[in-house]
């Protein structure tokens, strides 16, 4: 079933399998839609995969699951006996999406912690319904009948334990009075009290029965409890007697915090608590590398003073551990970390001491850089996951909104191997289902008489591409449809009010494309199930800057259009150039910049109402001088002395006037601390070499606010 | 019925002293060791169990090894599968490997704690007990 190294609980296991197995299970279908029919291999791997899925939820009993499965199983027994030929394909992917889709409601249900319940009758009779037929159509066709498929009834079962997840962990300490008698034995009430509550109860000193000399030590240090359980702290309060009790410390703790306190408690090697999922496979990872043996469970007997133990093997070696995603992610704050302490020494100002011999610093410095720019490399790989999940639901979108809409459409998926960051495959998920149904249902042509009349083939066509380039990734959902049109796009957005009222010829195509990502804005008359409420391309575009990318628009009337997510590799080291402001740093990403200039007074346009323009070449920017903006003093105010840099973004561009350039070099994006104000223009922050803040320039921001200003 | 419970923590075996009393008569053991001698007890005797709830962190033997020395000593004595005692564990140890340990060792079924009182019930069914 399971590889050997996992230490998963069983449901873990039953979940991520059959995970695994659905997701395998779409692919083979969703790869056949089109063809005839399922070949050998096909029906014999989907026979095989609702085989183990009734198997494992025979065995953990959720009998939904095991009853559709079993129907499916059936149905594809039939298939595989005997080949019958001229089987309804299209009802049968239907089918097999159609118990896809109810086990996975049912593990998701799992996964939240609640019970399996969906009825399953419906699709029962429906599959028993179509195995009838399939039945019939082998008997017309005169092929053998193969024996009923006779299965097994699972003869070994999982219990799966109540949900426990909303258990709560406390750490109590009772002081009592100083002339309390026997306080071992109140204390002992206290912990007898809370066995009726407690799922876990460790306490020391933890002899108070059989030794009477813990009464002192429980006056003198007090009686120290960690519990582990359900009830509410105002309920194990009420459980506790309190009299005598000097004071009562009452602490919640989190999972984590509760598996160190274990610790403190006398068990090293932690008993796993009662707690199914979680907090048995923190303590226990280390531990258990090898498969259990019997045995390896006997509590031994208890010492005086010390708490249960347990007995283990030592851990062997593994090729292959899962590691839990916060510590890569706290991994990886450490190497953002690591880069920020190694500018500080290698640019640290006493090494600027004129007559200074520093060749076999620089010489160790250099072996220092490439070590660090390499454990970079190394952890970015180990974040690395290809994007074939993410492509596989995008298949799955276009079967299932294509069918509704009764529009023939081809998938074409291009890079699917190209590997992102998991943090930008959580973040682009939702946006690129979005642009896929956007495609789908507004894209293609509704008829297909629309599409042969102007020449183009009656099946229409939509390519997902993914590709690396140049630290970025670029993920685009091109469609062979309609197009946009601009026209239209300008009157709606005039009539939405949702830009000024400028005339057309005023903005650029980007410009007018871009108006589909402004809030409030649908082209669409009537609203579908699946698009056209106007939300959506805002709240793409929203995501994708999120994680700093940007949504690229592309069309040609009656051709197509094409949305591109351009997303950097990674988030939080960036390439990044230092400029100066009077006493300030500023950070600019590299990839940002378009050019460097220095011009004359002349190159400057005022209008009357204050803004100011720069002409480069003929071509007009808008002009900010970060100076005033963020009331810097001892600036360079004369253009002529300081340097333009003209910066780029999605399409749009912007000059600001710096001092000077000060160097580039790898910038590790801190966030700005929550208790300053969030400040238009300004994406994060980051410490220099020689260990000053210097404030990262967001670009986008930079824009918004110019356009709000005017 | 005749029930075999082993079962070192007293909040535990109460619990279950009761939920299993309804089914029929329960021997209450505290310890894997114990649990083995009155298998062997009952066997010798003529009345063996027909279920056996092992708990698996027990001193002197862990559950596992309780399970290990009844299916031997059943084998043994050249019992046959069918009349077989029906072993349930009940252990907050619910990594899937020490399930699959426990199922490969021969155990009918595998109780989580904390157990699941009408899942309980029904493999008991399943098993043909009630």
């Amino acid at each position: 079933m399971a590889e050997e190294f996992n230490t998963e609980s069983m449901l873990d296991m039953f979940l991520y399998e059959s995970g695994q197995l659905l997701e395998k299970l779409e692919g083979i279908i969703l790869e056949k839609q089109d063809a005839d029919c399922f070949d050998d291999a096909d029906i014999n791997e989907i026979f095989r995969i609702m085989h183990t899925i009734k198997g494992s939820s025979g065995v953990l009993m959720y009998e939904n699951i095991t009853k559709v499965t079993h129907k499916l199983e059936d149905v594809f027994y039939y298939l595989r006996e005997s080949h019958p030929d001229d089987v309804p394909h299209m009802e049968l992917v239907e089918k097999v999406l159609a118990v896809s889709d109810f086990v996975t409601g049912e593990l998701d249900k799992l996964k939240n912690g609640d019970t399996p319940d969906g009825d399953e009758k419906q699709l029962v009779e429906d599959l028993d319904e179509f195995l009838g037929r399939l039945k019939g159509e082998i008997k017309k066709q005169g092929i053998e009948m193969p024996q009923a498929n006779r299965h097994v009834e699972p003869t070994q079962f999982y219990i799966t334990p109540v949900a426990g997840d909303d258990s709560h962990f406390y750490r109590i300490s009772i002081h009592y009075r100083s002339d309390t008698q026997m306080s071992n034995l109140r204390a002992y009430s206290a912990t007898y009290a809370l066995k009726e509550v407690a799922e876990d109860l460790l306490y020391t000193p933890d002899d108070i029965l059989s030794n009477e000399a813990s009464a002192d030590v429980i006056v003198a240090e007090g009686f120290h409890m960690l519990l582990q359980t359900k009830s509410s702290k105002e309920e194990v309060i009420a459980l506790i007697d309190s009299s005598e009790a000097e004071e009562i410390n009452f602490d919640e703790l989190t999972k984590e915090e509760y598996g160190n306190a274990l610790g403190e408690f006398g068990r090293e090697d932690a008993v796993p608590a009662p707690q199914p999922v979680e907090a048995a496979k923190s303590d226990e990872k280390e531990a258990k590398k090898e498969g259990p043996k019997p045995g390896d469970y006997v509590v031994k007997t208890k010492e005086a003073g010390k708490g249960k133990t347990l007995a283990k093997n030592q851990p062997k070696q593994q090729s292959i551990i899962s590691v839990n995603v916060e510590k890569m992610d706290a991994l990886m704050d450490l190497i953002g970390e690591l880069v920020i302490a190694e500018a500080v020494v290698l640019q640290n100002p006493d090494l600027k001491v004129p007559g200074l011999e520093l060749s076999n610093f620089q010489k160790a410095s250099g072996q220092l850089s490439k070590i660090t720019t390499e454990l970079q490399e190394v952890i970015m790989s180990m974040r690395m996951m290809p994007l074939t999940n993410v492509f596989q639901k995008m298949r799955r979108i276009v079967f299932d909104v294509s069918r509704k809409l009764g529009k023939d459409i081809e998938l074409e998926v291009i890079g699917e191997n190209t590997e992102v960051d998991k943090n930008i495959i959580e973040h682009i998920t939702d946006p690129l289902m979005h642009l896929v149904r956007n495609s789908v249902d507004h894209g293609i042509e509704e008829n297909a008489e629309d599409r042969t009349s102007i020449g183009k083939p009656a099946k229409g066509k939509i390519t997902l591409e993914a590709k690396n380039e140049g630290g970025k990734v670029y993920i685009s959902v091109k469609d062979d449809g309609k197009g946009l049109n601009k026209e239209k796009l300008y009157q709606k957005a005039l009539e939405k009010g949702v830009i000024e009222n400028k005339p057309m010829s005023e903005f650029s195509e980007k410009e007018i494309f871009r108006f589909i990502t402004l809030p409030g804005f649908s082209t669409k008359e009537e609203v579908t199930e699946y698009s056209g409420r106007g939300v959506g391309m805002d709240v793409v575009v929203k995501n994708i800057q999120s994680i700093s990318g940007r949504l690229d628009i592309s069309s040609v009337e009656f051709e197509g259009s094409e949305m591109t997510l351009v997303i950097p590799l990674t988030l939080a080291i960036i390439n990044g150039i230092v400029v100066q402001v009077g006493n300030s740093p500023f950070v600019i990403e590299t990839a940002s910049i378009k050019e460097f200039v220095r011009v004359g007074e002349d190159s400057l346009i005022q209008e009357p109402s204050g803004e100011e323009y720069i002409v480069l070449r003929g071509e007009c920017f808008p002009f900010i001088r970060l100076n005033e903006k963020y009331d810097l003093p001892d600036s360079v105010n004369k253009i002529e002395e300081g340097i333009i840099v003209v910066l780029e973004h999605e399409g749009s561009q912007v000059c600001v006037l710096i001092d000077k350039l000060l160097q580039e070099q790898e910038i590790v994006v801190k966030p700005i601390p929550s208790y300053v104000r969030k400040v238009k223009g300004l994406s994060g922050c980051t410490q220099l070499g020689d260990g000053s803040i210097a404030l990262i320039l967001d670009i986008a921001g930079l824009l918004m606010h110019d356009g709000e200003r005017r | 019925m005749k029930i075999l419970l082993a079962e070192d923590d007293f909040a535990s075996r109460k619990f279950m002293d009761k939920q299993l009393s309804r089914y029929g008569e329960c021997d209450v053991m505290v310890d894997g060791e114990e649990a083995v001698d009155a298998f062997m007890m009952a066997l010798e005797d003529g009345e063996p169990y027909d279920l056996a709830c092992l708990d698996v962190m027990m001193p002197v033997m862990d559950g596992y090894q309780v399970l290990k020395a009844i299916r031997d000593i059943e084998a043994q004595k050249g019992i046959p599968k069918s009349k077989r005692v029906k072993v349930i564990m009940t252990t907050a140890l619910n990594d899937e490997r020490n399930v699959k340990m426990a199922f490969e060792l021969g155990c009918e079924a595998y109780a989580g704690k904390p157990i699941d009182v009408e899942k309980f019930e029904k493999v008991l069914k399943k098993l043909g007990l009630i």
